[in-house]
């Protein structure tokens, strides 16, 4: 046993040997040939077998990476809406802020910037709080007004806060007159939320839908000038006194921030500062 | 079992030269067919060894370009040679198997170089030595330590499921 063992061990060292010798001496291409016959297809498909494995192997690395690329890139987007919204939202309450300063200045009143910390919105009362109080020597009835028009008045004077009555409350009246024709009624608020103008059937005759309404200025709490509102549409009530007017108010009264008080004179007409009057 | 074996010294000697380059760490490769020769002759005794060296370094020695002979030579010896120490020494344990396998890897150099002397390919002893053979070897000891715990891993789940009730 023990020599059949040296005999194989003799003989395969002796087979190399012998192919070593052969090739030293220019005879080894055949047997060389022969060996690569059979190694060569097996090392292509190896070779076939391990690119196919590593191609997969780094698509799935490429899919991973781009998914959590996808990813990143997904929470970058997210963060930049949010940025980007708070810069458009920054950028609207600037200007906003330099509508109302720039109103601020042109005006011929003392007025004081005031911003809304307070909604009442339902049907009983519309009121807004704005943050002056006592403190600001607000004046009861004073005025607030917006770039775009007018919004109410001051009803209740409170420390650090005081509450605007809106036209659209059910108890607010306000003077006014019909910018083109100049015809006179009174601005009343409606439960619904809208303006209606009231006006003599007589005077009003030739009002349309479109006309601006400005306040009239009589009774000294508003100026004169100050946009209410456009004519929406006309109810007509035949021989009746008086007829009615549906108005677009010129005031967005939910979304309104920022108002100017005004807590001077008074006795200015104000139809040239405003956008409908100018 | 015969043709797996048969398979696996054919393939793996031949998978050498395509897929070890995938596993070059700084251009050292392991010889995987020179650790596969020794964990079969370990197992299966030297003629087995003898065999699976000649077979394992000639096919090694076609892929590879080189003298066909060289590596079928020293392969078998050392397929031999381990298997005829497997049996009459005590080399079961990993922490005999990792070592041998470092320094079978230094000798299987050695040989190398001088077959390749005696043949008349010069090849720098220093060089190859320190830059090819050396970090082979260590190569070889990593690889061969992680098959061997495979190895034993394997046999032990094998043996744990062997003893439950069907």
């Amino acid at each position: 046993m023990k020599i059949q063992k040296l005999l194989l061990l003799v003989t395969l060292v002796g087979v190399c040997l012998l192919l070593l010798t052969l090739q030293t001496r220019g005879y080894g291409a055949a047997a060389r040939d022969a060996l690569t016959m059979v190694t060569a297809p097996v090392q292509t498909g190896l070779a076939r077998a391990s690119r196919a494995t590593f191609g997969l192997w780094s698509t799935y690395l490429d899919w991973k990476n781009v998914r959590a690329e996808n990813h990143r890139l997904r929470e970058e987007v997210q963060q930049l809406r949010v940025r980007a919204l708070r810069v458009d939202d920054t950028d609207v309450e600037n200007q906003r802020l330099r509508r109302l300063l720039g109103l601020q200045e042109k005006l011929p009143l003392t007025t004081l910037s005031g911003e809304i910390i307070g909604r009442e919105w339902g049907g009983w009362i519309r009121s807004l709080t704005v943050n002056r109080g006592r403190g600001d020597n607000i004046p009861r009835l004073s005025a607030v007004i917006s770039p775009d028009g007018l919004i109410g008045r001051i009803v209740d004077v409170r420390p650090g806060a005081s509450i605007v009555q809106v036209l659209t409350d059910p108890a607010s009246t306000v003077g006014a007159v019909v910018l083109r024709t100049r015809t006179p009624g009174i601005v009343e608020g409606d439960p619904r939320g809208t303006l209606r103008f009231k006006f003599m059937a007589r005077d009003g005759a030739s009002i349309q839908s479109g006309d601006v309404l400005v306040t009239a200025g009589q009774g000294g709490l508003f100026p004169r000038g100050i946009p209410i509102g456009t004519v929406r549409t006309i109810d007509n009530r035949g021989s009746a006194l008086f007829h009615f007017a549906d108005l677009a108010p010129a005031v967005d009264y939910a979304r309104v921030d920022e108002v100017l008080l005004m807590t001077g004179d008074t006795q200015r007409d104000l139809t040239a500062f405003f956008p409908a009057g100018g | 079992m015969r043709g797996l074996l048969v398979l696996t010294v054919a393939g793996g000697s031949v998978a050498h030269a395509t897929l070890t380059p995938l596993m070059s760490v700084r251009g050292v490769t392991p010889d995987l067919p020179l650790i596969m020769v020794v964990l079969l002759a370990l197992r299966r005794g030297p003629e087995f060894g003898c065999l699976a060296g000649f077979v394992t370094g000639l096919l090694q020695d076609a892929a590879g370009g080189g003298l066909i002979g060289v590596q079928a030579l020293t392969k078998a010896i050392v397929g031999f040679g381990i298997g005829v120490a497997g049996e009459r020494l005590r080399v079961s344990q990993p922490l005999v198997q990792v070592p041998g396998l470092v320094v079978l890897t230094i000798l299987e150099g050695l040989a190398r170089f001088a077959l390749l002397q005696i043949f008349r390919f010069p090849a720098p002893f220093g060089e190859l030595m320190i830059y090819v053979v050396l970090p082979q070897a260590v190569f070889n000891g990593f690889v061969g330590a992680a098959v061997v715990l495979s190895l034993s891993a394997s046999q032990v789940l094998r043996e744990r499921f062997a003893g439950l009730p069907s």
